[in-house]
Formats: structure tokens, sequence, C-alpha cells
């Protein structure tokens, strides 16, 4: 399949919202992990988040839109905007047919649809905003976009869990190889700081209940960890075709020539403790690309910070990539903003993008015993030339997806 | 305060516009680009401003706000 080029960024996250800001934080190895401060979230069990609270400084919507909308999609809205910047890219003068949108969300857009439900139960239905049909489903924000921008052309939203917005960036870039679209706003975004959302995340049970000590919570790879803590934001990237890039004389940032998708079939929670079907979706991946594990300089991690989780990772990592496993760079940036669920995978490939950008693997915070068999890099960021990069999301139950990332010469 | 205004009063404060973009003979739709869900919170709105109960076909998105004037002015009178 054909390589595709990533040209513009778009990223909000609690370590910053645009690339700058953004890239400053990570290769500083900042933690922006925080008590929860949006509401009283103290009687949950974990009541920490990386949380996002300037975003309206970085918005240019009406309050007349704001009011429909959901938090989601207003990050999403940002994120776009800024990649489309960032890329160079008038839209107005695009053929907004041969346009597309590929998100990827897991929980939908819980503060306006909970805020809702709460009304009805006692207002009763009169209560309800009319807006709530159309704001907190999941496609919500890829519907915002294209009304925003007028765009058109076949899109589609992703709902994988964590894995969402990988998965999305790697179906985005199947319709591009096949030149159905000239090109394409991938990525995905998440909200889930809000007290239904946090709720369901707290039964879930894979969050870290550190209260006390915030910035060393999440802990990815940690013998001493206990799970993730959520964070909110959106990652979007624009993708094109390499002689559409050519001819508008922009730089690609990066080139994405893999993707491979397995799913455990194991557990309705958890992933299948050996990674096989992690390893075989990483050997897809590598296959897509034409490219040996050896290849491969650099590893961005899931990092759930359960050990199941992380155990199972580490061994489809072995699996694949054998003795040379200890040798690659691998590391798991989202310890220091926190998780964004279905938009961890677009925020980690942006990550990983910047990286090879820069000549510099950030850091994983709070790995201060790793588990066996990685070569992790962690506390400070590490300065090293990447060529290809593999990213790694997975979804609950063992949804897999791997992207490859190559740097252009 | 008389109906007009309280109808102006309630747009302008549901649909977060400006008061100047509000015009009396121009259909809301062509005038302020109002949808139909825009319109199912302005009915809302505007039952409970005037204790009165309006059908979606008595106020669309394409009535003017002298329209929408005449059929609460009508209620009220009852």
């Amino acid at each position: 399949m054909n390589k595709i080029a990533i040209t513009g960024i778009g990223v909000v996250t609690p370590s910053g919202i645009g690339k700058r800001q953004f890239w400053a934080n990570i290769k500083a190895g900042r933690s922006f992990i925080k008590e929860i401060t949006r509401f009283d979230a103290s009687k949950y069990p974990a009541h920490i988040a990386g949380q996002i609270d300037d975003l309206e400084k970085y918005s240019n919507l009406s309050e007349r839109l704001l009011k429909k909308i959901d938090a989601f999609s207003h990050m999403a809205l940002v994120a776009a905007e800024l990649a489309l910047e960032d890329a160079k890219i008038d839209i107005k003068k695009e053929d907004l047919n041969l346009v597309g949108i590929f998100l990827g969300n897991a929980i939908g857009g819980w503060l306006y649809a909970e805020t809702e439900l709460r009304d009805l139960y006692i207002e009763g239905r009169e209560g309800v905003s009319p807006y709530m049909a159309s704001a907190w489903f999941p496609a919500a924000p890829q519907g915002q976009v294209s009304i925003y921008y007028g765009i058109k052309g076949f899109s589609k939203t992703v709902v994988a869990d964590r894995a969402s917005s990988l998965m999305a960036i790697g179906y985005a870039r199947t319709i591009l190889s096949k030149n159905k679209l000239n090109m394409i706003l991938g990525g995905g975004m998440e909200a889930p700081v809000t007290p239904y959302a946090l709720l369901c995340c707290n039964t879930y049970g894979a969050l870290s209940k550190n209260n006390a000590h915030p910035e060393s919570a999440y802990r990815p790879f940690d013998k001493k960890s206990d799970g993730c803590v959520i964070a909110e934001g959106a990652g979007i990237v624009v993708m094109e075709g390499l002689q559409r890039v050519k001819d508008r004389a922009v730089p690609a940032f990066a080139y994405i020539s893999g993707y491979g998708t397995t799913c455990d079939g194991f557990d309705r929670i958890n992933p299948a403790p050996g990674g096989e079907q992690l390893a075989r979706a990483i050997k897809m991946a590598l296959s897509d690309a034409g490219i040996k594990p050896e290849e491969i300089d650099y590893i961005s991690l899931d990092g759930l910070a359960v050990d199941v989780w992380d155990k199972a990772e580490i061994a489809a990592i072995k699996s694949v990539f054998g003795s040379h496993s200890k040798n690659i760079p691998v590391s798991c940036p989202k310890s220091m903003f926190g998780n964004l669920l279905g938009a961890s995978g677009a925020v980690d490939l942006i990550i990983t993008v910047l990286a090879m950008e820069h000549g510099l693997i950030p850091p994983t915070l709070n790995l201060d015993e790793p588990l066996d068999g990685l070569n992790y890099i962690r506390g400070e960021a590490k300065p090293y030339k990447i060529n290809k990069a593999l990213i790694i999301s997975r979804g609950r139950g063992g949804i897999n997806s791997v992207l490859v990332v190559e740097k252009p010469q | 305060m008389e109906t007009k205004t309280r109808i102006k009063d309630l747009l302008v404060k549901l649909l977060k516009v400006k008061p100047e973009e509000l015009k009396d003979d121009l259909n809301l739709s062509d005038s302020i680009g109002v949808d139909s869900t825009e319109m199912v919170e302005t009915l809302i709105a505007l039952e409970k401003e005037f204790g009165t109960k309006l059908s979606p076909k008595e106020i669309t998105k394409f009535s003017t706000i002298n329209d929408i004037d005449k059929v609460i002015q009508s209620k009220i009178a009852k």
C-alpha cells in the first residue's frame, strides 16, 4: 500500500494546545496530572486526571455553536483548525467532496449527556435540550467538523475503545492509498473528565488510586503500577498523498507506511496474557510497510499501567523483535498527561512524529522499577535519531492497532 | 413590555445573536440561519415565556418575528 504523508498537526491536551507548547512540555518530561477541579470528585476511588482548563483561549467558536456541542466536539474543532493551519491548507480552496474526516472516540460526549439526563429526571422531557440528540454520540465531532468546514467527502468515526483513533488513522490511510480522497483529517478526541464518565472509568477498574500523588500516579511498565489516569483532549493530523504534497510544495513531517490490526478474542476486559494477537498486528504493520523488525528505531507503547496489559505488550514485542527488543528504545509519554482513551493513539502518533522531527525520544515518567524485557527511556528525554517507528494502541478486551511511521529522507 | 420586544429578547438570549441581527419582517432561517433544532428550543422557550401552548406548525423557522408576534398575540387574547 502507498505511503501517506502527515503534513499538519493539531493537538489539544493537558500538556499544551498546539504542537509548539505541547512539545516543549513533553520533551521536558513535565507532568500535568492533577486533582480534578471541574466537579467534586473527592468521593470517587480515583479522582485525578489530565484536565484542560483553557480551551476557550484557543477557540474562535461562537457561543451559539458552543451551547449545542459537547466538550469533545469543541476539542476536535480546535485540533482540526490547528492541523489545517499547520499544513498551510486553506480549506475553502479545496474540493470539499474529496476531503474526508476519520476520527476515533471511545465513550461519547458525556458532560452534555449526563447534564441533560439529570434534567430529564428532574424537569421531565421538556427540560432536555433539543441538541442532546446531536451532541453526545461518538460521531458528533465528525459531524461538527464537517459542518464547520463544509467537508463532504467519505468520512467515518471508529469506536474501538482506546484503539479508536489509531484505527481511524489506519483506515484513513487505506482510503487515501486508493486515491478516493485528496486529503483526510484523521485522529480522535475524548472528554472523560465528567462525573458519569469518571464513574464508568472507575468501575472498569484500570485507574490508579494514588490520589495523594497525582504526578507519580501513572507509571506504565513499573512494578508498582496500579493503573492509568484518564485525560481529555484531541489529536488530529492532516493526511495527504505524496504527489499532492509535492505539488503543494509543503514539508511532510512523516509518512505512514504500515498498519496492522487484530483482536484477541479472549476476554471482555483483559487482553490475552501472551500478547499473541498484538504480535500478529505488529507483524502485519511491518509487513505492510515492507520493513524488517530490526529497522524499527523507536516504539511508542500503549502502557495502560495494569500488570496484565503491560506484560502482554512486552511479550508481544519480545516475540516479534526477539533479542533486538533489548536494543530498541521504547517509551510511554502519555504518563505525563494521562490516557486520552479513544484519542490516545492519535496523540501518541503526534508525539512520535515530533520525536522524529527533533531527534529526541520523550521519556516515560515514574518508571522507577521497570518490568523486565525492554529498553525503556525514562525520566529524561534522550537524543536519538529515529527513521522508522512503531506505535501501539490497544483497546479493552484486546483490540490491537499498530502503525508504522517513517521520517521523510 | 410589548410582546414583540419580549420575543426579540428571548431570541437574543436563547440563540446568542446580536439584537441588530434580528429583522422583524425576515424569516428566522434567512435572517439568522435558524435550523429546525433551534426552532424546537425557541418554541419551548416561547411557551414558557408566554404561558401558552404552541404547535410546531404555528411557528417554524420560516416564520418572521412579526408572524410569531401575531400568533402569540392571538393566543394571549384567548
